[in-house]
């Protein structure tokens, strides 16, 4: 078991059995103690996965490192062949130490957030097949493997955000989640059937296939169309899961979830499957420079849309939905970067953000579970302010992760948004026929930067600054939350702070060096077209001296504007600009008016069609029941009558044939 | 000499009287036995064929026939006397309730004399026991 694949199937093995045995708490005499497994599980998981990924640290050295495990075959149908793989290597390690550290921290927070609930044994039943399937999602080497553990983590999204599926608005929101990453998963198993067509039907495996696209590409560079169709769908399925434009719109709805959820699913691990995906596809995607300018394109337009939509929501939790968006956008413009500069640099900018926004997005989530478990289930800022003498843990913590968001000097966020700005300059450097894109991306980046601290520190100063408001459903018991709370607030809250310096800039680039060490991202490197200069990297002390100087002024602005509490007062020149923000530029009102309505419009015509042909098919059961009315007055109960008309009957048939014949 | 025309004119003339007593008695037993008659016209048919063919057939299948009708006979004797126990009547038109719901009663021109009322026969009181009146059985008090 100490082989890494063991210890990889270790993780999984813990996680799946957590998952069952909580599944058996649900009786009233276990549930009260149904949060034990998956924190046990969870924490177990970590230190393996932390483990493994030493060990992975340690045989990697200097050179490309992989483990897989030996391929079981899953299920075989015709040329089709799915194995069950997993792989070992610095990419999904990372993310699987990430996952497991995060999850248990959120499980102990969960474990006395969702104290006394009705589900508390179901909820943590979900969590833990959640983790489980995040985890096989990061390790999984098989594209029918990986759609598996992608739909497993949707179906939990599902049922977390709809947890409390008896308020209708929990409901739909939890469907539309649904229903909407749906729409980008038909675009990813599509792009899946694309690529195993590109590797000649040989194989699905990932690391299998692409080394066989890789060599089919440099012998026809014909393939490269076919290539980027299949990144393109490949990249559906990621903007459906990660939120990005156009399909976003499923994330600040799925809010309605419990806050420890949010903070899992939608914040650390789900949401960032998609940006996962296309690190993990960075050989498919370093061939292809159109694809990539959609993927930065892309993550680039929802960066800054949902940066603006954040800028004036009045729900807490909502402003850090769009806050998770706009770093999701930021994550996939670094990865579209990926031709212009070296992809290691582009993908390991996007995973070190990717990294730093787990910690300090999970713990703003979780931080404003802690208020809006103090506050009585309200989360509207309008309705309280003040808290920072109320709960003074909650209000510190909130601001570390806060700064740490804003991408303060020193703080995790702002070495790795100041990574992903560095990619994005050199890619405008790059001479391409991109450099225009990338340039006008940079920008964006920047203007998002500023927004970003804005937002953040509105939302901060409106929750914790300015006079004391409680809204009455917090009772007279306003306080600070039991240590079950403040204790995963404070961990994160380190990380949200140490862990981004901890990494890059302290250790030598520990995390670059070891990202690169990744076998894909080699193979991606040496795509044809691909920038492969050595990503050599010296500080760039203008850009993180401008993006510095953005979020400072962002957190000033806040602070002119906010710094009094609420409520808030918009001057009359911005109005207009504010209102777009609340409204959220009228989004979803246009989905609703473009898709929703017409969908609707639809299945009314449809209904009232099946209504006329139930009518049509009544009609029809109508003429033997008119004919029976005809015949019945015959049924008279007279068996000389009856004899007769048989007798009559048959002289009529018998001199009809008589007279035919003769004739 | 008698040829086969002879022997068709009698069934035909056999089943001719049997369809019309059929059609115009009204008590079941004379309605069976003039079904029985048409069947016997039929049969005598049959075996006037089989002869002037010259083979067996016929008067095999005329045996059939005839074994048929004679289990018939027992059956249609039978549910007749179940039916005369119900009704006290061996009126076919007595029946007509059988009918269609919701088609009209046909009236009877011409009724039947009623049934005249049978004796009650004489019967022994249980020894030992007081008389029981019961309602079932007023006579026997």
């Amino acid at each position: 078991m100490s082989d890494p694949v063991g210890l990889a199937l270790t993780v999984l093995a813990l996680l799946l059995a957590a998952t069952v045995v909580t599944a058996c708490f649900n009786t009233s005499l276990l549930r009260k103690i149904a949060h034990w497994p998956l924190i046990v599980a969870c924490g177990s998981a970590a230190v393996v996965a932390l483990v493994l990924l030493l060990k992975v640290h340690d045989a990697a050295g200097d050179a490309a490192v992989r483990f897989v495990s030996e391929p079981v075959t899953w299920f075989q149908a015709g040329k089709l062949a799915v194995n069950f793989t997993l792989t070992v290597d610095p990419l999904s390690c990372v993310m699987l130490a990430m996952i497991t550290f995060v999850a248990t921290w959120i499980a102990i927070f969960s474990g006395s957030y969702m104290h006394g609930d009705r589900g508390f044994a179901r909820y943590f039943a979900v969590m833990g097949l959640f983790v489980f399937s995040m985890c096989g999602l990061v390790l999984a080497n098989n594209f029918f493997l990986l759609i598996a553990f992608w739909e497993g983590v949707g179906v939990c999204s599902y049922l977390l955000v709809g947890f409390y599926y008896d308020k209708p608005s929990a409901a739909a929101a939890a469907r539309k989640a649904f229903l909407v990453t749906r729409l980008g998963d038909t675009g990813l198993i599509l792009g899946l059937f694309f690529l195993w067509r590109l590797t000649g039907y040989a194989t699905t495996d990932l690391t299998t296939s692409f080394d066989l696209i890789a060599r089919a590409v440099r012998d026809n560079p014909a393939k490269v169309e076919e290539l980027t169709a299949a990144c393109l769908l490949l990249f559906c399925g990621a903007v459906g899961k990660s939120a990005q434009f156009p399909l976003y719109v499923w994330l600040p709805d799925a809010m309605e979830g419990p806050t420890p959820v949010s903070a899992l699913i939608h914040a650390a691990t789900m949401v960032t499957a998609g940006v996962y995906l296309v690190a993990r596809c960075a050989p498919l995607y370093a061939m292809a420079p159109e694809a990539q300018a959609v993927v930065a394109w892309a993550g680039g337009i929802t960066a800054i849309l949902a940066a603006f939509f954040a800028l004036a929501q009045n729900d807490l939790k909502r402003v850090l939905a769009y806050s998770t968006v706009s770093q999701l956008g930021y994550m996939f413009m670094a990865l579209g970067t990926m031709g212009s500069v070296s992809p290691t640099f582009a993908v390991t900018a996007a995973m070190f953000h990717l990294f730093t926004h787990a910690f300090f997005k999970a713990l703003l989530f979780l931080a404003a579970g802690s208020v809006m478990h103090a506050m009585g289930g309200v989360i509207d800022m309008r309705r309280f302010g003040g808290l920072r003498h109320v709960m003074p843990r909650t209000h510190l913590t909130f601001l570390c992760g806060a700064a740490a968001l804003a991408g303060l000097p020193l703080l995790s966020g702002f070495w790795s948004k100041d990574m992903i700005l560095e990619a994005l300059t050199e890619a405008s450097e790059h001479p391409g026929p991109h450099s225009g894109t990338f340039y006008t991306l940079l920008l964006v980046g920047l203007a998002t930067a500023a927004m970003t601290a804005f937002y953040t520190f509105r939302a901060y100063f409106l929750t914790f600054w300015g006079a004391r408001r409680i809204p009455e459903e917090a009772g007279h018991h306003a306080h600070e939350s039991p240590a079950a709370m403040t204790v995963p607030l404070v961990v994160l809250a380190f990380g949200a702070l140490f862990i981004g310096a901890a990494v890059e800039p302290l250790s030598g680039h520990a995390l670059s060096h070891f990202l690169g060490r990744t076998p894909s991202l080699e193979l991606a490197s040496a795509a044809p077209g691909v920038h492969a200069a050595e990503a050599a990297h010296g500080f760039d002390w203008a850009l993180a001296g401008i993006s510095s100087a953005l979020a400072i002024g962002g957190v000033l602005l806040a602070w002119w504007l906010y710094g009094g509490g609420g409520p808030e007062a918009v001057p009359d020149a911005l109005a207009p600009v504010w209102v777009a923000s609340r409204n959220k530029l009228y989004v979803d009102e246009i989905y609703h008016g473009a898709f929703v309505k017409p969908a609707e419009t639809l299945a009314f015509i449809s209904r009232q069609f099946d209504g006329f042909l139930d009518a049509l098919a009544r009609l029809i059961s109508y003429v033997p029941r008119a004919v029976g009315l005809g015949l019945r007055p015959i049924q008279n109960g007279l068996v000389q009558f009856y004899a007769l008309s048989m007798a009559l009957g048959l002289a009529v048939l018998l001199s009809f044939v008589v007279f035919r014949i003769s004739r | 000499m008698i040829g086969l025309w002879h022997y068709l004119a009698v069934a035909a003339a056999l089943f001719g009287i049997g369809l019309v007593g059929f059609l115009t008695r009204r008590n079941l037993i004379t309605m069976f036995l003039c079904a029985e008659m048409m069947l016997q016209g039929v049969a005598i048919n049959l075996v006037a064929f089989s002869r002037y063919h010259g083979n067996l057939h016929g008067q095999v299948f005329t045996l059939f026939v005839v074994a048929v009708a004679a289990c018939e006979a027992g059956l249609a004797l039978a549910l007749f006397l179940m039916l005369y126990r119900r009704g006290k009547s061996l009126d076919a038109s007595d029946w007509q309730g059988l009918r269609e719901v919701g088609v009209s009663q046909t009236l009877d021109t011409e009724p039947l004399a009623p049934a005249p009322a049978e004796e009650a026969l004489p019967t022994l009181t249980p020894a030992g026991a007081r008389p029981a009146r019961t309602e079932e059985e007023p006579a026997r008090v």
